[in-house]
């Protein structure tokens, strides 16, 4: 396998290469006016340590494969064209409203419950942009009020008369039935073709997202017309990069589904968020090839905790309707929980109960921790793990960063020791265990809520500051084994290019199953098969279309049912991909009903109350070559290692400074044990081996923690 | 000639016995006023004092809470997720836990903290008299369903699951969850009746009584409710739901003990309460002595137009708060939008959390420092046999009166914890449906509109648009594309901003939004609505801003608005205010009335239109920035002469830029006529003031400050005062009144005609 994937973040562009089973890893600084120079210095960092020069390695190398926040970025500074929207009439409110709750989306709580201050972010599509449409069509797809099309070409002359650089249209109901949306785009070609005005791009809403639900629908595409010319020159730039430098082939682009494609076939929706998700599917692929069982996924940054979950043979866990920065939007994306706690999260004091509060508040990375020595004042989580002596000040994120406990601890003493009537040391403890609460919080509430038990997990802990708390989280949580996976710093670029390529097709539908005013079951065999075969169909020819043979592609059907008209809908896949009998379906039914108990508890199933499906989703992809990771349990091997040195660390639970030894690179190496507590430090990262807890060195630099058995 | 003996004179011994005599055989478990009177928190009990004197580690108290958070949340999504109703779908639920005497200690993040904290009645009373009452005990396993406000709710729409949590054979505390059901076998559908004129006309009336055993619904008595209301399904779905979330609550709990110790588990809880209560006494003094007003009032009982009088007086004195609501009309005795007295509490409770402390834990100790002052009999303070099915009038009121007068008593402290607002829209503007669906399932429930609540203008900036009900946050006004799939109805305007309807101010309130409907696949289908504001405003402005508007509802009756769609589609204009003023549609019956209708079926393609209103302003029109106004003119959210009208400011009226001078002296010319217009105060009072109200109101309350004697004034009746608190007010058959109208007049015809 010869192949390079990069993550490229907000601070950091990460690359991984794979060649001819050589792994490497590197880092550099992102570089936003022009991507791909970060993308070359990392590229430089990691060909140095396979020996062959970067044109020659770009040249034989099988695929580059990108995920990007670019699309993230350019949201949060509303980087975009100027749109306007078309709506049916009598919706033209829908999308400033934001169904009411949208103010708070993507904040923390504390915001959202703060009504009097409630603000919308700024919308992507002003008010005068907007512009209704006569036409309507029922819930089943049925005309009510035909388009008029006078009407319509005089709003489409409005919206390009008040300079719109790009239209969408989100007609109600569109996805069952798309023949005004489709005529709207016939009728903008008479109006205004591309030879007289250049081109406009014209999204349609049924195009972008197939469920129904008109806000986020029309958020999905607006948000995808949004980001299109930004992600198109961010991205073309990167393909022009490449060739320059002797690369051929089509450049993939991971998804936020899981999955990837070439860029020509990508949406910029989505692009967004692709990085963190594709550090889930490198710990999917993990768990699968390594054997490992449940995972439970956790990225901690700088600023945030990202959450995911990777079950042993269960289903594969979406968002329907993600947040994306601040809005609401309708895509299968792989389910992902983002926490604001990071090592920037500030510390503040919580006068009400008398103890520490950590966040929502953080410092992000500009300016960062007090002890970044950039003019940050307040006290962070980094600040606290500092002045504890799990950091080395001198080679913090490899030597780039010089750290100043002189500015975390007076952060501390001016906004925190005389509150609290603490001393210094003591209130870094609490705010290293306030701090590991709260994730551990997290990712129980997030299990929990799905029906699982933390113990069945193992603790996946990679990012910048994963391998620092992640012993301080598992005690929080009660779980006994963490993984901090190979590459672990740069392990979302791993897993960009560990995806399958692969496209996910929905189709909204209302079809009961188990009818309980009839008490009938669902015959109706020829509909159903029939939009499972359209699915497929727009699948392969995805598929089809980027070189890939009609042979190597599969399909993977699932269905979104719930109970009568509950508002959860879980995701079932299906054994079948056609229905033949009523045996079928009360399989179908019966995987429902164990999938449910499972996640909401036994007996809390009401099929009485009918069962329908909402979303037929047919993921279609083909099966590529993955990074090898089998060796990656704990080996048998125990190596004791030297230590580089000691120094006193404090802990949790312990009144007194414990001499703690300190370990370097050399610790890595496969076998090699370490009792807590220790420190190992080395390029990339911190581990922070805590009392009662055990450190195991396996293959590929993957690091095992244990806690020892007795330990409370 | 009787002999009856007096408890004097009897023996301490005879008396205890007689005491027992009366508890063995008390006839009925009715609401108990020592309990649905008491908001303050239960005294520490022996095991919470021995835990709390020891002393307990803030840290770890702090992860305790952490822990029982996350549970909350946890079983919150649960809910939102499981649930069937649609109230549970936007965000109308709760789950909670609760101290073992029953006080709400902790909800989540999330969930509707007046649901948690009414919930403490019930609970008390579960405890108070099921515990040792042998045929029914408490157990491990039990949970208990309850809906009836006069025990502790808010309406009997809301259905509660409580269940005790034991450790170790111990009752150590209590979990549950609630979520607005709507449907409740009501005499109208949906589960708010607005024509209910007793409590049996509302529906299933449950106090608290054991539905589960063992961690199972006894089926019997599921069945018995499902027999109840007319919607089976949804009754046993969300008593599911409701049940295996409590199950699951539970078991976190457990863990919690398992993990911290038990005395840890109910030390936090405890701990919880009591500092909330000295923080809250804490922010007490620091506001300094005085009083604060205001007068509201709610223009109908959705039967008649009455102009009921809700006032609020807040008083500071030293390290007491006192909310006196003394001069509140009368209750109507046989109207529903009387409210119990605990319900009304728990309500203010949330409105400081939502609008003038939303730093502060979502507990029951909030509220417990503040003293509270009503009238017995009066509408927020009704008595047992008064119904409250819409409850919502005055209960919406208590979330907007407290950040006026909190507002103005906040607004001279240097330390505020959140911004000073205007009235967010308090009415229940959403349309309740019921009928059969076009799935061939009866329902009955409301729409999601009710989520959509313009918010009042702030002390730095406008208000936005239907962001929210008026009782919580991050509720959902839901996907219409999602709603026409189960229901019969098609909005015909979803959402569309109403255009000049909104509080004026330097920062004006946030809109509301047009909603018009009909029913398309049914027909047996139909609406009603529960709102008033249609005469008299319902969100008021602060410091000089203007109130929001008032609302009327409108109908076209006898077309078929699809037919239109085919034959003459220009007939239709997509705005309510066309379509009442030109009446294009051929051969439609077109009414306006008070937005508050009883159900009523719609035939296919007939039309109701209602409006979801604005919040107040804030400030003096004149004081707004004309870059604002201007903005406001270019999203088309206010006509140019009424833009000219109101902010005095002159602009190109091609392209909305302003003439800066021109509005400079336009304003400075409207200060001068205000200067002009101005009359000393004493004066002003003089000439304003009237000894009663005139004589064609339909009052009730007091008049003026005086609050010792209410004005009562029925419609079709002659106006009358009584002592405040002394009774309520029973009013005619409209219809009656209505028979006796054309009664006389027949008999006026028969003397005129000679027939």
């Amino acid at each position: 396998m010869r192949r390079i994937s990069v993550d490229i973040g907000g601070t950091f562009t990460d690359c991984f290469v794979a060649w001819d089973g050589h792994y490497i890893g590197a880092k550099a600084l992102t570089t936003h006016h022009n991507l791909a120079q970060g993308f070359n210095d990392a590229l430089d960092i990691a060909v140095q340590g396979i020996g062959i020069e970067k044109r020659s390695i770009l040249a034989g190398i099988d695929s580059v494969r990108y995920a990007t926040t670019l699309g993230t970025n350019a949201l949060i500074e509303r980087k975009g064209p100027r749109i306007g929207l078309l709506v049916t009439e009598g919706f033209n409110s829908t999308v400033p409203l934001s169904r009411g709750r949208g103010y708070g989306e993507g904040l923390p709580f504390e915001k959202q419950r703060d009504l009097p201050n409630a603000v919308r972010p700024d919308p992507l599509v002003p008010i005068q942009m907007i512009r209704g449409v006569r036409e309507r069509l029922s819930y089943n797809g049925e005309v009510l009020l035909p388009l008029d099309e006078n009407d319509l070409r005089e709003k489409l002359r409005q919206l390009v008369d008040q300079g719109a650089e790009t239209i969408v249209v989100m007609f109600t109901n569109s996805v069952v039935n798309a023949a005004h949306e489709l005529r709207v785009r016939d009728v903008f070609l008479e109006e205004y073709p591309s030879y007289l005005l250049g081109a406009i791009p014209l999204l349609l809403s049924h195009q972008v997202a197939g469920r129904k639900g008109e806000y986020s629908r029309a958020i999905s595409t607006i948000i995808d017309s949004f980001l299109h010319q930004v992600m198109y020159h961010g991205l073309g730039t990167l393909a022009l990069n490449l060739r320059a430098n002797g690369y051929e082939k089509p450049m993939l682009i991971s998804h936020n589904s899981g999955g990837m494609a070439q860029l020509n076939s990508t949406d910029a929706l989505q692009t967004v968020h692709s990085g963190p998700v594709a550090g889930i599917a490198a710990a999917e692929h993990l768990a699968k090839n390594g054997d490992l069982g449940n995972i439970v996924a956790t990225d901690m940054g700088g600023t945030s905790f990202d959450i995911g979950i990777v079950v042993e043979g269960g289903e594969k866990h979406y968002d329907f309707n993600p947040v994306i920065d601040r809005w609401l939007v309708s895509i299968p994306m792989v389910h992902l929980v983002t926490l604001g706690a990071g090592g920037g999260s500030i510390a503040s004091f919580d006068q009400l109960y008398n103890t520490i509060k950590i966040g929502p508040e953080s410092a992000g990375s500009d300016p960062g921790p007090a002890c970044y020595d950039r003019g940050g004042m307040l006290p962070t989580v980094t600040d606290a793990d500092l002045l504890l002596g799990y950091l080395d000040p001198e080679n913090y994120a490899n030597g780039r960063i010089k750290l100043n406990a002189a500015r975390s601890r007076f952060a501390i003493e001016e906004t925190l020791c005389d509150d609290l009537d603490l001393d210094v040391l003591d209130i870094c403890k609490h705010i290293k265990q306030t701090a590991d609460t709260n994730m551990g919080n997290g990712i129980s509430t997030e299990l929990g809520s799905r029906g699982y038990d933390t113990s069945e997990f193992t603790l996946l802990a990679y990012g910048g500051n994963g391998p620092l708390h992640c012993c301080g989280i598992a005690n929080s949580l009660g779980v006994n084994r963490v993984l901090a996976p190979p590459f672990s710093p740069m392990f979302s670029a791993l897993g960009a290019g560990n995806v399958n390529q692969m496209h996910i097709h929905e189709q909204s539908t209302y079809s009961v199953l188990f009818d309980t005013t009839a008490n009938t079951i669902m015959s109706d065999y020829h509909r159903l098969n029939g939009a499972i075969e359209d699915l497929e169909k727009r699948g392969r020819e995805d598929l089809l279309r980027q070189g890939m043979n009609s042979n190597d592609i599969q399909f993977r059907l699932e269905f979104d049912m719930r109970y009568g008209n509950q508002r959860v809908e879980t995701a079932v896949s299906s054994e079948t991909t056609r229905f033949e009998s009523v045996h079928n379906i009360l399989n179908l039914i019966q995987r429902f009903h164990t999938r449910y108990g499972e996640r909401f508890g036994e007996g809390s199933q009401a099929p009485e109350s009918g069962v329908r499906i909402n979303t037929i989703r047919v993921s279609s992809y083909v099966e590529l070559d993955k990074v090898d990771f089998k060796h990656i349990k704990p080996v048998t091997e125990k190596r004791s290692v030297e230590p580089v040195s000691q120094r006193l660390c404090h802990f949790v639970g312990y009144d007194k400074p414990v001499m703690t030894r300190v370990y370097d690179d050399s610790a890595t190496k496969a076998g090699s044990f370490i009792n807590g507590p220790a420190v190992v430090t080395t390029k990339d990262t911190t581990y922070l081996v805590e009392p009662n807890w055990s450190y195991h060195a396996s293959h590929k630099g993957a690091v095992w923690f244990f806690k020892r058995k007795g330990a409370a | 000639m009787t002999n009856n003996i007096t408890k004097a004179d009897l023996s301490k011994e005879e008396q205890a016995l007689i005491d027992q005599f009366l508890v063995d055989n008390q006839l009925f478990y009715g609401p108990d006023p020592e309990i649905m009177r008491n908001h303050g928190l239960d005294p520490r009990s022996d095991t919470e004092e021995r835990i709390l004197s020891a002393g307990l580690d803030a840290q770890k108290v702090n992860m305790v809470r952490g822990r029982l958070t996350a549970a909350l949340d946890e079983t919150h999504t649960m809910v939102e997720q499981m649930g069937v109703a649609p109230g549970a779908k936007w965000g109308d639920l709760v789950t909670a836990i609760f101290t073992a005497n029953g006080d709400m200690a902790q909800t989540g993040t999330h969930g509707i903290v007046v649901f948690a904290s009414v919930c403490q009645y019930p609970v008390k009373f579960i405890r108070k008299y099921w515990v040792n009452e042998p045929t029914v005990g408490v157990r491990d396993g039990d949970a208990f369903i309850h809906n009836d406000s006069a025990y502790g709710n808010i309406h009997n729409t809301d259905q509660s699951l409580m269940m005790p949590v034991f450790w170790q054979g111990n009752l150590v505390c209590w979990v549950s969850s609630t979520i607005h059901e709507g449907e409740n076998g009501a005499i109208e559908p949906g589960g708010m009746p607005s024509i209910a004129e007793t409590k049996y006309d509302e529906g299933l009336k449950m106090c608290p009584f054991k539905i589960v055993e063992n961690f199972q619904l006894r089926r019997d008595i599921v069945t018995f409710l499902q027999n109840s209301v007319r919607d089976p399904k949804l009754q046993l779905a969300d008593m599911k739901v409701k049940l295996h979330s409590i199950i699951r609550l539970r078991e976190r709990v457990l863990s919690v003990i398992e993990e911290f110790g038990i005395d840890y588990l109910q030390g936090t809880l405890r701990k919880s309460l009591e500092d909330t209560e000295t923080e809250v006494r804490r922010r007490i003094e620091e506001i300094p002595n005085g009083i604060s007003r205001v007068n509201t009032f709610i223009d109908g009982n959705l039967r008649e137009d009455v102009l009921a009088k809700m006032p609020m007086e807040i008083r500071i004195e030293g390290s007491r708060m006192i909310w006196n609501l003394k001069g509140t009309s009368p209750e109507f005795t046989n109207r529903s939008i009387n409210v119990v007295m605990g319900s009304m509490k728990t309500c203010l409770l949330t409105s400081l959390i939502l609008y003038v402390w939303p730093d502060l834990p979502k507990n029951q100790a909030v509220f417990s420092a503040v003293e509270v002052e009503m009238d017995e009999n009066s509408l927020v303070n009704c008595s047992n046999e008064a119904p409250n099915a819409m409850s919502l009038l005055p209960i919406f009121r208590s979330f907007s009166m407290p950040p006026m007068t909190m507002g103005k008593l906040n607004y001279c402290m240097p330390k505020r914890y959140t911004a000073i607002n205007a009235n967010t829209y308090s009415q229940p503007a959403t349309l309740v449906y019921g009928g059969l669906t076009q799935h061939g399932e009866v329902t009955g429930n409301f729409c999601a509109d009710i989520n959509g609540n313009g918010t009042g203008g702030r002390e730095d900036k406008d208000g936005e648009h239907s962001l929210s009900p008026v009782f919580g946050y991050m509720a959902d006004t839901g996907e219409m594309e999602l709603a026409e799939e189960e229901l019969p109805y098609v909005r015909l305007v979803a959402q569309k901003l109403a255009k000049d309807r909104v509080g004026f101010g330097k920062y004006r309130g946030g809109m509301g939004y047009e909603q018009i409907a009909t029913v398309k696949n049914s027909t047996e289908f139909g609406f009603m609505t529960g709102q008033c504001g249609s005469k008299h405003p319902s969100a008021y402005g602060l410091f000089g801003g203007y109130a929001c508007p008032t609302y009327p509802m409108a109908r076209i009756k006898n077309i078929n608005i699809f037919e239109t769609f085919k034959n003459n589609p220009e007939q239709f204009d997509f705005d309510m205010i066309t379509l009442m003023n030109e009446r294009k549609i051929t051969g439609g019956d077109y009414y306006v009335q008070d937005a508050g209708m009883n159900f009523e079926l719609c035939n296919e393609g007939e039309i109701y239109m209602i409006c979801q209103g604005a919040g107040g302003g804030y400030g003096d029109v004149l004081d707004r920035d004309p870059s604002m106004v201007a903005k406001d003119l270019e999203e088309e959210l206010i006509s140019p002469n009424l833009a000219q009208e109101i902010y005095k400011v002159i602009f190109n009226p091609d392209n909305f830029v302003i003439d800066e001078d021109a509005t400079q002296q336009a304003r400075d010319e409207e200060r001068m006529a205000r200067i002009k217009r101005g009359i000393p105060y004493d004066e002003f009072v003089a000439s304003w003031v009237k000894p009663e109200p005139s004589e064609d109101l339909p009052y009730m309350g007091s008049w003026g400050n005086d609050h010792s004697t209410l004005v009562v004034s029925p419609p079709g009746e002659k106006r009358y005062r009584i002592p405040a608190g002394s009774s309520g007010v029973m009013f005619s058959n409209p219809k009656d009144r209505l028979i006796a109208e054309l009664q006389a007049e027949i008999n006026t015809l028969k003397k005129t005609q000679g027939c």
